[in-house]
């Protein structure tokens, strides 16, 4: 397999205080990466610094490398690198103002794309592929929010993935929703790293474990540990990674 | 449209946005350089300090105008922020979910939406009419009412900030609701009572529509609140309409006279008002 | 005693409409519809305030046209581009136009702006497109497109406060899935915070346009008073006049019982209009607010 992204020795700042150290590490095409962690460690700037939204809160400030393909993101156009790195968010964020069909191609028609028959093709294309298509197809034009918690977070799901993106950013995804949703969109990603890599932060060592194939610690900014999930788990290599795993804080 | 194309779309916007931007900025440099301009050639001490010239003649100045607005608004205050600030307590303290509450607030805001020409006619038709006679208690009336909204409304905001702890321990000590919210709560707001005491001050300072027909306009300084008084603001608008170079010469002096003042009291409040706020 | 103040203004408020009501009660005894009428002459003791009422609408209407691109411009420009200081220096703009007098832009209208306007903008208007009536020469440079024009100054200030606050209000979450789905800033704005602002701008233009159909001094000084626009031509840089123009330059020498009588019942007219006017906004203000409390 080979390497999608990579981040050499990557340190963000939020104005004076440094919220990540140095962070090394090559993501791997068409898997999932998980990456767990105690709360305000750093998980959501390291995520955010790979597609370039970190920068754009005041006093942030990013240093090291970030190639996706071999080229740094930090020399392209950033608007270009949130086309190929999408983002889904802890709380759920359709466009209300937007029915269920305009929040799919809500993204895409920035692009440009305006026939209608294209559009359409797409959004049903994408909402199967979050397995929405059958639940909502009855009335699209519904306001995006007018569903519920986990069908929301599948439409924002679909609209990221309708961009096309080589890499998908997972903020925490299933942490505002019920169990049978989370484990509907636990599946999701099980079946999207077939086409496109996925990164997911989760603070639930259960869900890292069900759902990624490697899993990265990250604990006070620095990465602590990275390894195949299934040796993460069985046999950390850090007394800290040991003590974050059997639940001993965090 | 390929990602450049967006681009350059955005930059055609800003450079739109800069340009309306620009259209309401520069009338304010242009209204502030005018007054400015035509303004302190006419300053002097004879100018603040006289009375007009008989009519024709130049020299003389606007000191009656100077003293009768300052004699207005201190009446209007009078008026005014008493009633202001006790209304204002009153939809503080008193009015949160009745409904005879929410309609003293609406009929409040709504006192503030009426034209000002509309309570000078007011004032006009109840003093002027009935007494046939111009005066200046019709225009200090008209002056406070237009007061009232804006005092009570800051009074009634700058209560609402102080914390509700405070009124729960007032009450916990058997204090009475009147004196707790006088006391306590009042003395917490009182930055914000004075800044918007001060803002309501210059507003009348610059109304003139209310004066037209109430305290008119005299050529001698002022005898008594009961006849008719010179103010800037009126000063500022016969001059200015009547066409003679000299009048409309002094007419631009008070009026940069008039800015001066309006100007000094937002500056002063918004400076010094928020430190006082923020420290409460 | 804080129960009793708030009689007293509730008081005022009732008083302003009776005193109103009784005072033109002689002109709507003599002719109720007469307040409607296109001829307003002094002399014949006409007194139809079509004229006037028309000149109110279309000012206040003008100006709110001039000031939304202007404010909305602005306040995008404000929350979204302006480097630090650039803000700070809009942010005085705003403040200091909103505290300048009303006779003073009247002043500054009528002696800097108006020969202005008659050259610069009027005439080559005139030349190039004034074979449509409403820019029909001649140039006056006191008139109801000169009213428009300052007025418009005067209420940017109203719609631009309002409008940057809601923009910045604008529920970050929204703005960042647009941002995440590679928007332009532009695009953010375009697409979630103006829609999302959409109710209250409205709101903040109707709040304007009531402050516009009340302001007096100012386009009183630059309107030109004129008794038949627009039944003798209805060219936009033609003097006009407005209920509060006429209220302004004609009370003080009104001597008969019904020419006073008819300009306070025209008083009455503009405080109706601009009483239904605010209310509205209001209405759209508290279901605005009850929307985001419910969220």
């Amino acid at each position: 397999m080979a390497t999608k992204l990579v981040t050499e020795k990557l340190s963000a700042w939020f104005g004076k205080k440094q919220v990540l150290k140095d962070v090394s590490i090559a993501f791997e095409e068409k898997q999932v990466t998980a990456l767990v962690g105690p709360s305000g460690c750093g998980k959501s700037t390291f995520i955010r610094c790979l597609n370039r939204m970190h920068e754009l809160n005041p006093g942030a400030r990013v240093e090291g490398k970030v190639l996706l393909d071999g080229l740094d993101i930090y020399g392209m156009d950033p608007m270009d690198v949130r086309r190929k790195i999408g983002m889904v968010f802890q709380k759920p964020n359709p466009f209300p103002n937007m029915s269920i069909s305009d929040n799919v191609v809500a993204g895409i028609r920035l692009s440009g794309e305006k026939r209608k028959a294209d559009l359409d093709e797409i959004v049903e294309r994408t909402l199967r592929s979050v397995g929405l298509y059958d639940e909502v197809k009855d009335d699209l034009r519904r306001s995006g929010a007018s569903l519920s918690g986990g069908q929301q977070q599948r439409l924002c799901i679909a609209r990221a993935l309708a961009m096309e993106p080589e890499v998908i950013l997972m903020d925490e995804p299933t942490s505002a929703l019920d169990p049978a949703s989370t484990s509907r969109i636990e599946e999701l990603i099980r079946k999207l790293k077939s086409e496109i890599t996925v990164i997911i932060i989760t603070h639930n060592v259960g869900q890292a474990a069900r759902v990624s194939d490697k899993t990265a610690f990250l604990y006070l900014g620095e990465l602590i540990e990275y390894n195949e999930t299934k040796e993460f788990f069985e046999s950390p290599k850090s007394p800290i990674t040991e003590r974050y795993i059997t639940g001993r804080f965090g | 449209m390929r990602l450049l194309s967006r681009r350059a779309k955005e930059k055609l916007i800003i450079a739109v946005l800069i340009a309306l931007s620009g259209a309401a900025v520069i009338p304010l440099f242009w209204i502030i350089g005018s007054i400015v301009w035509n303004g302190v050639s006419v300053m002097s001490i004879e100018f603040l300090t006289s009375l007009p010239a008989p009519f024709g003649s130049s020299g003389g100045g606007i000191g009656n105008a100077i003293i009768g607005t300052l004699i207005i608004n201190l009446f209007a205050s009078g008026l005014g922020i008493p009633l202001g600030i006790l209304t204002g307590i009153y939809l503080a303290e008193y009015a949160y979910d009745s409904k005879m509450g929410s309609a003293v607030r609406t009929i409040v805001e709504s006192l503030s939406g009426v034209p000002s020409i509309v309570i000078g006619l007011f004032a006009f038709t109840l003093i002027v009419l009935t007494f046939r006679h111009y005066t200046g208690v019709a225009a200090t009336l008209a002056l406070g009412i237009m007061m009232i909204p804006l005092v009570a409304k800051a009074t009634e905001e700058s209560m609402r900030v102080v914390s509700n702890d405070l009124r729960e321990a007032g009450m916990a000590l058997g204090i009475p609701k009147y004196n707790i919210t006088t006391r306590i709560v009042l003395s917490m707001a009182k930055g914000g009572v004075i800044s918007g005491s001060l803002l309501a001050f210059a507003r009348i300072s610059g109304e003139t529509a209310p004066l037209l027909f109430t305290a008119l306009f005299s050529f001698y300084w002022p005898t008594g609140i009961d006849q008719p008084i010179a103010t800037l603001q009126v000063l500022i608008y016969n001059y200015a309409i009547s066409g003679f170079a000299d009048w409309v010469a002094k007419a631009w002096g008070a009026s940069l006279l008039l800015v001066l003042l309006v100007m000094t009291i937002n500056v002063a409040v918004r400076t010094f008002g928020r430190k006082k706020c923020g420290g409460a | 005693m804080v129960g009793a103040s708030s009689l007293i203004v509730v008081a005022f408020f009732m008083m302003i409409f009776a005193m109103l009501v009784v005072r033109s009660y002689p002109s709507i005894i003599n002719d109720p519809l007469m307040a409607f009428g296109s001829t307003w002459d002094v002399n014949l003791g006409i007194y139809g305030g079509l004229p006037a009422i028309l000149g109110t609408l279309a000012s206040s209407a003008i100006a709110v046209a001039f000031a939304v691109p202007i404010s909305l411009g602005m306040s995008i420009f404000f929350t979204e581009y302006a480097p630090k200081k650039v803000r700070a220096a809009l942010s005085v703009t705003i403040d200091m136009l909103a505290t300048i007098p009303s006779v003073i832009f009247g002043i500054w209208g009528l002696w800097v702006i108006a020969p202005f306007v008659k050259t610069y903008i009027q005439e080559p208007i005139i030349g190039s497109i004034g074979f449509i009536p409403l820019f029909s020469g001649p140039a006056y440079g006191l008139s109801l497109f000169l009213a428009s024009l300052v007025l418009t100054f005067m209420i940017v200030p109203i719609i631009s406060s309002l409008t940057i606050s809601l923009l910045t209000s604008t529920p970050v979450e929204l703005r960042e899935a647009m941002i995440s789905l590679g928007a332009t800033r532009w695009e953010v704005v375009r697409h979630v915070a103006l829609p999302f602002s959409k109710l209250g701008i409205f709101a903040a233009i109707i709040l304007a346009l009531g402050r516009g159909l009340g302001e007096t001094m100012a386009v009183t000084m630059v309107i030109g008073n004129s008794f038949v626009w627009p039944f003798s031509s209805p060219s936009l840089f033609a003097p006009a006049s407005t209920i509060t123009s006429k209220i302004a330059s004609e009370l003080y020498e009104a001597v008969d019982v019904l020419h006073v009588s008819s300009l306070v019942g025209l008083g009455l007219i503009l405080l109706v209009i601009t009483l239904a006017v605010n209310l509205s906004a209001r209405l759209i203000i508290t279901r605005i607010s009850r929307r985001n409390a419910a969220e």
